[in-house]
């Protein structure tokens, strides 16, 4: 069989694969949401000021809460096979249109911080490692330990307080200038200005931990026999670090950076919060408080198939890095 | 549209000259307007929470209030000193005895739509609207039995009995007028207005970016001549409280009201130059912070308990301490702001110093002992989950009891569960709370202490279950009463009854606090305060 035949049928395998555990995980999910006391009548009618009792008999009749648990479930479950995730009783939309809407602010943040974090990790990883125990290993070390420490509201905070109160360089929360409305390129400029803070803040901490995963993971190759050899054959120790260390050194911070996409959708709540950044996180968030069920299911769903999508592409990816490790 | 500001003046170059000739030009066209303002520009203003749509007409959800009223009208608005002043009424007239209130409405009026707005619409927005879907309205309109709409421009409102508080509750906050051409036939709760508001007032709905902010622009055919100055108002959602103290600071956001800069950042705040605070704009909302009982069972169930609560609370060091100086100690089961209207009393059991001496002798005296730890009774006391001000109260009182020998045990959970404890299940023993008292009784009060307000599942009611048919009687009696004097005996003796029986304890009238940029003029220029339609406000750059 040829190799690209092999990975297209492995790739099928896995998505295959991928439904039960997604079917799991709503379930789960559904039923845990469950343990929660009130439900979204009680929020609704909490905020209205005022509701009569058959009012919101009426709206648990309208949104399906006075069913049985498990026909609530088989109803879901049915929604979902079509692709219809409901709709959002609190926000009065449907939960797909609010989910996608907050899509894109989401993984605006989450891909730049990524390759922030990624990229710049592995640099001063290297850098580290290739310097061990000298100034500049110190350093990156010391600077790693600190902002891992950091708790991650507080360096929001101090970035607003330092850049947009102090210096003014950057506005101190939302996606865009709502008092200008910006069309076009000066909207994209507009959003990548208030996109930097939010970035930089949230990549610190996910910095810190490729940093100090790189210089491990490097310093562990270091030592393996093949590097020996490979000095023995009288490499340079140029080619010797980035041909053949680096390489190796990689697959366990792919790894990583795999299993982290999936938690920086929820992960940066509190970051999505402190900057108001538009994101799912904070939707999930708020969804929670008002027992948006429907809304929390749907962005449950959404997390859980972008993780198994991304474990996929990491699973292929190390075969590319390492072509020793074979798919099927 | 020329602008020219006093400050603008004060620079001298060519520009002075320019600046005062043009000015001439606009003071002679415009002669009713001061000069200094200036048109144009945008507010942007916080709306925290989120609002949960953009009907008024259904809820009365705080941040609808801040965003709806700039789109919808109310037949009257209400002057800092709360007399009516005219809005899409423009002159109204209560019959002798009180059963007929006609009202003229304004000429040349139409909707964001190009729609005219009519008396009809009038009619349609109070019978089918607020009196069936608004949560206070069937309480507010409830003597209206019918309206007549002789004409586009005249509605008369039929009572079966004097409703004198109806007319406190015509604002745009409290009873917007919505369009019957987009409700009619439909189902109200269900409408496409709720997210896409149309109305008469100055601003047109744009759009609503969930998340981020609802965007408003000038209404260029609003009734009123010359008005609004401001080109757009947007309402931007900003979850964390630092972040807005910092936007506020940063000049990225004019105003936030409601506490959406918490008193302790407005602390610093008010310090700075181009930020200013005020207390006004909040006379017809009148937030109480209050304990609600459990009448209905042990321990709570005997008022002298009840009573030493109130006698031994230091409602000065809440205010100063927690709330940072802002507020009044209450003095009766009514806010004082009651008084112009001539309905507030002070009463017993409400000290200006806490007594606990005199608390412990009447538990004494009630025969509730204490036992070998000086524990007379023990109780969970819940707390309203809206912020972290409420647990330090809980803190307080959990020390402050312990006095009078009542052991506390702290309950802080989320808004759902809360709820649904406190007013679904009744499964709680005593609750801290607030309530808006609005600007008459009949409307914020009532709800508390009638027994015909003991609504199981309903939200803010009476949650005591306190029940006693005289009390019922003078809160009858008092809705209908069109003779001040007389009304005012008749709350005179309700409130000394309810300071007496203390189902619920008032702990202090709380001030909200307005924080804006200096920039923004004219924004708390009626009693509706955040909740006006900033018709006239505008940005002096």
């Amino acid at each position: 069989m040829s190799q690209a035949a092999q990975r297209s049928r492995y790739v099928l395998k896995r998505l295959l694969q991928a439904v039960p555990v997604v079917v799991a995980i709503v379930v789960v999910n559904f039923f845990l949401l469950q343990l929660a006391e009130g439900d979204a009548v009680d929020v609704l009618a909490g905020e209205a000021g005022s509701a009569t009792p058959e009012y919101m008999a009426q709206l648990r009749e309208k949104f399906g809460l006075d069913k049985p648990l498990l026909v609530q479930l088989g109803v879901y479950m049915k929604n979902m096979l079509t692709f219809d995730l409901g709709y959002s009783f609190r926000h009065d939309m449907p939960v797909a249109q609010l989910v996608l809407d907050r899509l894109m602010p989401t993984l605006l943040l989450m891909v730049s911080t990524i390759t922030l974090a990624v990229g710049f990790g592995i640099v001063l990883g290297l850098i580290a490692a290739s310097n061990l125990n000298k100034w500049r290993d110190n350093i990156i070390s010391v600077f790693a330990l600190v902002s891992y420490a950091t708790p991650l509201f507080w360096v929001g905070l101090m970035m607003i307080v330092v850049f947009s109160l102090k210096l003014r360089w950057f506005p101190t929360s939302g996606m865009e200038n709502v008092a200008m409305f910006y069309e076009g390129w000066d909207r994209v400029k507009d959003i990548a200005h208030h996109l930097v803070m939010p970035t930089l803040t949230l990549s610190l901490f996910y910095l810190a931990l490729y940093t100090r995963l790189m210089r491990a993971s490097m310093l562990e190759q270091a030592s393996m026999d093949y590097v020996t050899t490979a000095r023995a054959k009288g490499l340079t120790e140029r080619r010797i670090v980035f041909v053949h260390i680096l390489r190796n050194a990689l697959l366990p911070v792919v790894t990583m950076a795999g299993v982290q996409v999936g938690s920086l959708i929820g992960g940066s709540v509190i970051v999505e919060s402190v900057f108001a950044w538009p994101g799912l996180g904070m939707l999930a968030f708020e969804a929670l408080f008002s027992r948006d069920l429907n809304l929390l299911l749907g962005i449950f769903l959404l997390s859980a198939l972008l993780v198994v999508a991304i474990n996929l592409v990491v699973d292929l990816l190390y075969s590319f890095l390492d072509p020793r490790i074979e798919v099927g | 549209m020329v602008r020219c500001t006093l400050k603008s003046l004060t620079s001298e170059s060519l520009v002075k000259k320019l600046c005062t000739a043009a000015l001439a030009v606009v003071a002679v066209a415009v002669s009713s307007q001061a000069i200094s303002q200036s048109a144009g520009g945008t507010m942007v203003m916080i709306a925290q929470p989120e609002p949960p749509s953009l009907a008024p007409y259904l809820s009365t959800s705080g941040p609808i209030g801040l965003v709806a009223p700039k789109i919808y009208n109310g037949l009257l608005d209400y002057d800092l000193d709360l007399n009516p002043v005219p809005e899409l009424a423009q002159s109204w007239e209560v019959s002798d005895d009180g059963l007929t209130v006609t009202f003229k409405l304004q000429e040349g009026v139409t909707w964001h739509d190009g729609e005219p707005f009519t008396s009809a619409d009038v009619q349609f927005t109070i019978m089918e609207v607020l009196k069936q879907f608004h949560p206070r309205g069937p309480n507010s309109f409830r003597e209206v039995s019918s309206i007549d709409t002789p004409d586009d421009t005249t509605a008369i409102f039929n009572l079966d009995n004097p409703a004198p508080y109806m007319m406190r509750a015509l604002s745009a906050y409290e009873s917007p007028i919505v369009p019957k051409h987009l409700l009619e036939g439909k189902d109200i709760r269900e409408a496409e207005l709720s997210g896409k508001p149309v109305g008469t007032g100055p601003f047109k709905f744009v759009e609503w970016k969930k998340g981020q902010y609802i965007r408003l622009d000038k209404n260029e055919d609003y009734w009123k001549e010359g008005l609004p100055l401001l080109d757009r108002i947007v309402a931007r959602i900003i979850p964390d409280a630092s972040t807005r103290t910092a936007a506020m600071e940063s000049g990225e956001v004019h105003y936030g009201a409601f506490g959406a800069i918490p008193n302790i950042d407005v602390v610093r705040l008010r310090d700075l130059d181009d930020i200013g605070v005020t207390t006004d704009g909040y006379a017809m909302i009148n937030p109480m912070a209050l304990i609600e009982f459990d009448t209905t069972r042990a321990p709570f169930d005997n008022k002298a308990l009840r009573q030493a609560i109130s006698m031994s609370v230091d409602r000065q060091f809440l205010i100063d301490n927690i709330w940072f100086g802002y507020g009044k100690p209450a003095t009766s089961a009514m806010t004082s702001n009651y008084e112009p209207l001539g309905l507030y009393k002070a009463t017993e059991n409400y000290p200006a110093a806490p007594d606990v001496e005199a608390a412990n002798a009447l538990l004494d005296e009630a025969g509730l002992e204490a036992d070998a730890d000086g524990v007379r009774a023990t109780a969970t006391i819940d707390l309203i989950p809206y912020g972290e001000d409420w647990r330090r109260l809980g803190e307080y009182m959990k020390q402050a009891m312990a006095d009078i020998g009542v052991k506390l045990e702290l309950r802080y959970e989320d808004v759902p569960t809360w709820l649904k404890r406190v007013y679904a299940d009744y499964d709680f023993e005593l609750n801290v709370n607030y309530f808006y008292q609005l600007p008459d009784p009949v409307i914020g009060v009532q709800r508390h202490y009638g027994t015909d307000q003991i609504r199981q599942g309903t939200p803010f009611v009476n949650s005591a279950r306190y029940s006693n048919p005289q009390v019922d009687e003078l809160l009858a009696s008092g809705a209908m009463e069109v003779d001040a004097a007389r009304r005012g005996e008749i709350y005179a003796e309700l409130q000394d009854i309810l300071a007496e029986d203390l189902p619920v304890v008032n702990l202090f009238e709380m001030e909200f606090l307005t924080v804006f940029n200096q920039k923004l003029k004219d924004h708390t220029v009626s009693a509706m305060g955040a909740y006006g339609s900033f018709d006239r406000a505008w940005i002096d750059d």
